[in-house]
């Protein structure tokens, strides 16, 4: 029987080996070779001088890293909560019966099929006074006086508005479909219970659906804090980082001091100092998650 | 049960990693609306004259050379069609042009070089070279010129002299881009401003172009934009340079490359007067598209590179002309940079190939008149003269202005100076969000962390 077994668990990395090949080249010896680099003046070319912890000390005290780490803190806080109540929104609405039900599931979801630099276009496009969108729909109902623009991409809370709709518009779509899954799994005979014992829509909504999609929610919001930290296209097509630098998230930082300031080593450090913050903001949420697991059982 | 959590967590943990550092990869393409090389414009079949053959001397096999550019467009056309004319008339060299694309461009050749992949010949901008010196990505050419039969006096003594870091040769100039004034004569007619001779009735000083733009404003129909100029980076960062160094100003970095050097008053000065043109609504605020503005007719003036040349004349109906931008200040200025060949470092240094570069980066500067279809002034004043070049319109025009293209120094900091500082200043001054005083103490501050970088 164990040489069953055995024989299973070669075949089985027989198959595997392909791609773990790839992926330990590509992504796992990578991830070691980074730490080497956090300890060397490492340009685009070659490894240059020794540093020792210089990069690290470094890193600590730059300014712009923890600008550019609290702009990445920003933007998570805009997207995360938002992304939630619009992803919830949508889905009770596209669960809904109507004739209109699967127009809607199609309209929430086809953003997400489009690339970052499409949808972000299309925002930039949205967005763009005199000819863009927005400002031409608010020209027409009459609340922008004629004459007058909106400059969205250029000033800094407004650029922060316009890239957390273009973020959400565009990937909404996922977490919708995982909500709207989620929704219509509850079993049918708790709100029918419901119902007989004389609970409102609102009641259960609160009582009923919300803590049903309490577990998808939580895994929802742990990627979307992750996805939000490691936000780069979006903000570098629409506002390149600007005005001055104020909607640089760190990620813009890194492969900016990588590539165009060709300092990899440099780049690697800011890397990892934003590996373990994520990592830390993983293992908190995991904790947190396991200590109400075991409260409720 | 237990064992599944970990499970979750370490995949966790080389998801989120991989993602991060993964992140960090993604290239882009994302440039400013006008990077230098956008400038395209369908590329004339007519067959040119081959021009003048450097003599090749030797037979047997043929020489193969790898070739990599950043040119799409209009100037990836001519490059190709300048390629073939080569190929054709130089039986014992073969050119091969790869085409990169412009964004990546540079970062690719100081990997592959990096990595020993190189190309036999590249193309770098002169404010680039410096760096790509530094890093040992190119070669110098001072022995290999010779050789080639390549004579330094054949070009102008302005481009070339950008080209040399101590004292030695580095690249072959082809051209220079400078920054020029284009204008509307339709417009400019309706408003009274343009003379006889077909060119526009403007005062060379600095009051003389504020006049002129103020009479267009007057005359002009309300949805007209005086001025055609981008809000950001780099087009009003090349006027500012033009007017800083017309004032005498001379670049942001000190002879010695090593610190912060700026002429704060003549800084301010020019700053302050290109924030009027904005504030003063002569140019259009946050204009989305300033090419398009002047290219569909809306707009009296506009400034830019050369390279836009190529695209007006494409587009129909547009009645349009060139000149240098104009004196305001003391001296003759503008700002400009210029596509250069290089010979990158490869691993067997063949001599035979090196040579056969030289003569085919000679070729291309000799036969400037097939790359100044673009607009770009070429680097050797006998292609001035040369019936073709005369014979297309414009370029004449603007052609003086090779003399007087204000280069950066060979500090190996110049793009990191222009993208991370410079820019970014520059344009809270233009969106009248920061005083040109504040703005060169922030802008020295930042040159300075650049070159201690």
């Amino acid at each position: 029987m164990k040489m069953k077994k055995w024989r299973a668990d070669a075949q089985a990395l027989l198959f595997l080996l392909p791609f773990l090949i790839v992926y330990g080249l590509f992504t796992i010896w990578p991830m070691f070779k980074g730490v080497e680099m956090t300890f060397y003046k490492w340009t685009l070319i070659r490894k240059m001088d020794f540093l020792g912890w210089d990069n690290y000390s470094k890193v600590l005290q730059d300014r712009e890293v923890w600008e550019a780490l609290g702009h990445s803190l920003i933007f998570v806080v805009l997207t995360t909560p938002t992304m939630l109540v619009l992803s919830i929104s949508l889905a009770l609405i596209a669960n809904r019966k109507s004739v209109l039900q699967k127009f809607y599931r199609s309209i929430f979801f086809i953003p997400s099929v489009l690339s970052v630099a499409v949808a972000s276009y299309l925002g930039l496009f949205v967005f763009q006074p005199y000819t863009g969108l927005v400002n031409s729909v608010l020209h027409l109902i009459h609340l922008l006086p004629g004459g007058t623009e909106i400059f969205w991409l250029t000033e800094t809370r407004l650029a922060w508005i316009a890239i957390t709709l273009i973020t959400l518009w565009w990937t909404v779509g996922f977490n919708f479909i995982l909500h709207l899954s989620a929704i219509q799994e509850i079993p049918d005979e708790i709100y029918e219970a419901a119902r007989l014992d004389g609970a409102g829509d609102r009641q259960m909504f609160w009582r009923i659906t919300l803590p049903y999609l309490a577990p998808i929610t939580k895994t929802i919001t742990m990627l979307q804090i992750i996805a939000s930290f490691k936000v780069f296209m979006q903000i570098y097509i629409v506002t390149g980082g600007g005005p001055l630098d104020s909607t640089r998230p760190i990620i813009q930082l890194i492969y900016q001091t990588g590539f165009k300031s060709n300092d990899l080593g440099y780049a690697a450090t800011m890397s990892y100092l934003l590996f373990v913050i994520l990592l830390v903001l993983s293992a908190l949420q995991y904790w947190m998650n396991n200590r109400k697991g075991a409260e409720l059982s | 049960m237990k064992k599944r959590n970990t499970g979750f967590l370490a995949l966790a943990f080389i998801l989120s990693s991989s993602l991060v550092l993964g992140a960090c990869g993604s290239n882009n393409n994302a440039g400013g609306a006008a990077n230098g090389n956008t400038g395209s414009s369908p590329a004339p079949s007519a067959d040119n004259s081959t021009g003048g053959n450097t003599g090749t001397e030797g037979s047997g096999e043929a020489v193969n050379l790898s070739f990599w550019t950043l040119f799409d467009g209009g100037d990836g056309d001519n490059m190709q069609k300048l390629v073939d004319e080569f190929n054709k008339s130089h039986p014992d060299i073969k050119v091969k042009n790869t085409k990169l694309v412009w964004a990546e461009y540079y970062t690719k050749l100081i990997t592959a070089v990096g990595n020993g992949n190189g190309p036999d010949i590249g193309i770098s901008h002169t404010s680039r070279l410096p760096d790509l010196i530094n890093q040992g990505v190119v070669t110098d050419l001072d022995a290999v010129a010779g050789e080639a039969g390549v004579d330094w006096a054949t070009f102008n003594q302005n481009l070339l002299d950008a080209t040399v870091v101590d004292g030695k040769h580095y690249a072959v100039p082809i051209d220079t881009h400078p920054f020029i004034m284009y204008y509307n004569k339709k417009l400019l007619k309706e408003a009274g401003l343009l003379g006889d001779d077909g060119k526009p009735v403007l005062e060379q000083s600095a009051d003389g172009l504020l006049a002129f733009l103020k009479t267009l404003k007057e005359k002009l129909p309300a949805k007209t934009t005086p001025f055609a100029l981008s809000n950001s980076n780099d087009d009003p960062y090349r006027l500012w340079w033009a007017l800083y160094s017309q004032l005498g100003g001379n670049d942001l970095v000190s002879d010695d490359l090593k610190k912060a050097e700026i002429d704060k008053a003549k800084g301010i000065q020019a700053a302050e007067y290109i924030q009027k043109l904005f504030t003063e609504g002569y140019i259009k605020k946050n204009d989305p598209d300033f090419y398009k503005n002047f290219q569909s007719g809306t707009a009296a003036i506009m400034m830019t590179g050369v390279w836009a040349t190529g695209t007006w004349e494409a587009t129909k109906g547009l009645e349009f002309g060139a000149m240098p931008i104009p004196k305001l200040f003391g001296q003759e200025a503008t700002w400009g940079d210029s596509h250069t060949i290089i010979l990158p470092l490869t691993k067997s240094e063949d001599p035979a190939k090196r040579k056969a570069a030289l003569i085919f980066a000679d070729y291309v500067a000799e036969n400037g008149q097939i790359w100044a279809k673009a607009g770009h002034i070429p680097s050797k004043p006998s292609v001035l003269e040369k019936p073709e070049y005369k014979d297309m319109p414009y370029r004449s025009d603007y052609a003086a202005v090779a003399g007087t293209v204000k280069f950066n120094k060979p500090s190996t900091k110049n793009w990191q100076i222009r993208d991370n500082v410079s820019f970014k200043i520059l344009n809270e001054v233009w969106a009248n969000k920061m005083k040109p005083a504040e703005a060169m103490d922030k802008m020295e501050a930042g040159v300075q962390k650049e070159l201690d970088k």
